[in-house]
């Protein structure tokens, strides 16, 4: 990968009649593309963003349907030097004021050239876009013919430097609180390079199976932009068109003999919980070498229920692997060894809750901690887990002891665009500190929780912050006095969404389910995302900071102690 | 109403287990928060089952789920009869 010059050298360096993208939509309708046929249309699409006038540096925002299109205008923006990013498609939930606003930040902190739609794009959700004078809005229709490719070759080609930025990935899909990390051509194939090596890519044997959005960095890194510079087939599903039908998943992998997939960790229990029993052994996953729970932390249950299941579709045990990635880190920091897999260890639960001490014990030992490890460091990746508490930073801690998890790296994100406040938090000295908690033992990293106030639901990242915000804009709700919590849901694998709000006035608790509906249908107008309960609690009930802020973590406990059916253990 | 309809609201009630909380035909259930995306897969199950149809993937949106008339309307629309 490093001899390549930047992304789009690795491109053009693909034999152009191998199969890259496959886009699946059901049995009968699937549409596959080469690389040289990929090639063709981003070049037809770099010519008619060119034809608008976009250059190199240019920010480019990207918000279309998944599939080849979007794919398409994405590489065709980094064929022109231009920094494109991909932001979620607005879902018909959302609230078309809310949407529009929280676009015209986005674009606004990207000071961004342009915003590419598609020609189905919800005329409502663009309405009076507030875009700024800079910004033109394009839409890209099927994307280009030959002839714009032909006006592209006799231009001249711009020169993209290894340092420069190939783009920008956002940290959630919701447009509110959105963190862009800025990754150059340098860190992104330094990147790969390290993966490739640590998954043993083999470009004549290897496909990947995705149904992962691509504004997220598994969809992007791993199922696109990994393929598209290893030269190496992609089959993918819109993530809407996955989580309606599961099962789908079961046979795209069959049918295309897929051998790599990366997942977050719901998935592992969602897809079998959610595709009938009686159909399992219909399907072929004996392909697969490696999928890959990502992203969120690896638990032992779900691991083992998609391997129980799925072994009667021929599922290789040794299948299973981990990862632990994020996108300022381009994407991935561990990789499970292809061979042996993720280490499983036991631990004592008390010694683990209290004192943060991993202290091993046998299997199935009263009162244990099961963990699944995310694998070992990628080449040329650094890992501290260091104390948190002081708020310089803790000490470095050793083998065993549970901290946040800080990260060096030569792949490391140049920061947050544009946010130079938000880089000074997160970057310090060279080491990225991520926010998670986790432990190294004998040459693996486990990823046991986060530290930061982010919420994963289904793999999606939310900010507790967005949600509050929307609660709090309910009249009966006491402003500023609300408290968003992701609390794991064992059934479904990945957290659920909780709210503790605080009503003006205890007499308006009588109409508790009237104002439970209102926060429901204001949560989903904003972001489009489900709350799962709602507590609604009379005045003082939140536990206050000493800057007389809600105080998340001690709120959160006494959620849990007073509201005993929360307390899963997980 | 359909015995079948009448079945559906019965399963997303039982579903969604929250006391005090109503609904018709007509009622939104994706817009108004009542079901979120990863419960959509439940819906369309008790919809092939309801129907005796299958309903294939990528022809359906969740807009298309949001209410039980919707439901069976979408099942009219693009089902295929069973193999």
């Amino acid at each position: 990968m490093l001899r390549y010059r930047n992304l789009i050298g690795a491109l053009d360096a693909a034999p152009a009649g191998r199969r890259f993208l496959t886009s699946w939509i059901d049995e009968d309708e699937q549409q596959t593309l080469t690389f040289g046929e990929f090639r063709s249309r981003a070049r037809a699409q770099a010519a008619v963003l060119r034809s608008h006038g976009l250059t190199a540096g240019d920010r480019v925002v990207i918000i279309m349907p998944q599939g080849i299109p979007a794919m398409t205008v994405f590489v065709g923006a980094m064929m022109l030097g231009a920094v494109p990013t991909f932001l979620a498609y607005p879902n018909f939930k959302v609230e078309s004021a809310k949407y529009r606003s929280g676009l015209a930040g986005v674009t606004a902190n990207l000071s961004a050239s342009a915003v590419v739609i598609d020609d189905e794009f919800p005329d409502d959700m663009l309405g009076s876009v507030t875009l700024s004078n800079q910004t033109r809005l394009l839409r890209a229709g099927s994307g280009g013919d030959t002839r714009d490719e032909d006006a592209f070759k006799t231009e001249i080609h711009p020169v993209i430097r290894q340092d420069d930025l190939a783009f920008i990935q956002h940290s959630a899909g919701t447009t509110g609180l959105q963190k862009g990390v800025a990754l150059t051509h340098a860190a992104v194939l330094r990147q790969l390079e390290h993966l490739a090596y640590a998954l043993q890519i083999d470009p004549a044997a290897d496909r990947v199976y995705s149904w992962l959005p691509l504004y997220h960095d598994m969809g992007l890194i791993a199922c696109f932009i990994l393929p598209m510079v290893c030269h190496i087939p992609v089959v993918m599903q819109s993530p809407l068109d996955w989580v309606m039908h599961p099962e789908t998943m079961l046979q795209i992998i069959g049918e295309h003999k897929c051998t790599l997939a990366w997942m977050p960790n719901f998935a592992f229990q969602f897809t079998p919980r959610r595709s009938p029993q009686k159909r399992w052994s219909q399907y072929d996953l004996s392909s697969l070498r490696a999928v890959v729970n990502c992203s969120e932390p690896v638990r032992a249950s779900s691991m083992r229920e998609f391997q129980k299941a799925f072994a009667a579709a021929g599922l290789k045990d040794e299948a299973l692997h981990s990862s632990y990635a994020m996108a300022e880190n381009v994407f991935a920091v561990t990789q499970s060894d292809p061979v042996r897999g993720p280490a499983h260890i036991w631990a004592d639960g008390p010694q683990f809750r209290s004192a943060h001490r991993i202290v091993p014990v046998a299997e199935g030992t009263a009162g244990a901690v099961a963990f699944v490890s995310s694998g070992r460091l990628l080449p040329n990746l650094e890992v501290r887990i260091v104390s948190s508490g002081s708020a310089l930073g803790g000490s470095v801690l050793g083998d065993g002891s549970v901290g946040e998890i800080l990260v060096k790296s030569d792949c490391l994100f140049t920061g947050y665009y544009n946010r130079p406040d938000l880089t000074a938090q997160a970057l310090i000295d060279g080491w990225y500190h991520t926010g998670d908690l986790g432990f190294h033992l004998d040459g693996e990293l486990y990823v046991v929780g986060r530290k930061k106030d982010l919420l994963i639901v289904g793999g999606e990242n939310i900010y507790p912050q967005d949600v509050e915000e929307l609660v709090a804009s309910h009249s009966a709700v006491h402003d500023g006095r609300v408290v968003a919590l992701g609390v794991y849901n064992p059934d479904l694998g990945t957290d659920d969404i909780v709210v503790v709000a605080e009503l003006e006035s205890e007499e308006l608790l009588a109409n508790a389910v009237e104002i439970e509906a209102e926060i429901r249908s204001r949560v989903v107008a904003g972001m489009g995302v489900a709350v799962r309960t709602i507590f609604l609690k009379p005045p003082k009930w939140i536990v206050k900071s000493t800057a007389g802020k809600p105080a998340r973590s001690s709120t959160r406990e006494k959620l849990l102690r007073e509201h005993p059916e929360l307390n899963v253990d997980d | 109403m359909t015995a079948e309809a009448q079945q559906m609201i019965d399963h997303i009630l039982q579903l969604i287990r929250k006391p005090g909380v109503t609904i018709d035909e007509n009622s939104p259930l994706v817009s108004s928060g009542l079901i979120d995306s990863m419960a959509l897969v439940d819906l369309l199950l008790k919809l092939e089952d309801l129907t005796h149809m299958r309903i294939p993937a990528g022809k359906v949106q969740p807009k298309d789920l949001d209410t039980v008339a919707k439901m069976f309307a979408t099942a009219a629309r693009v089902g295929k009869s069973r193999k």
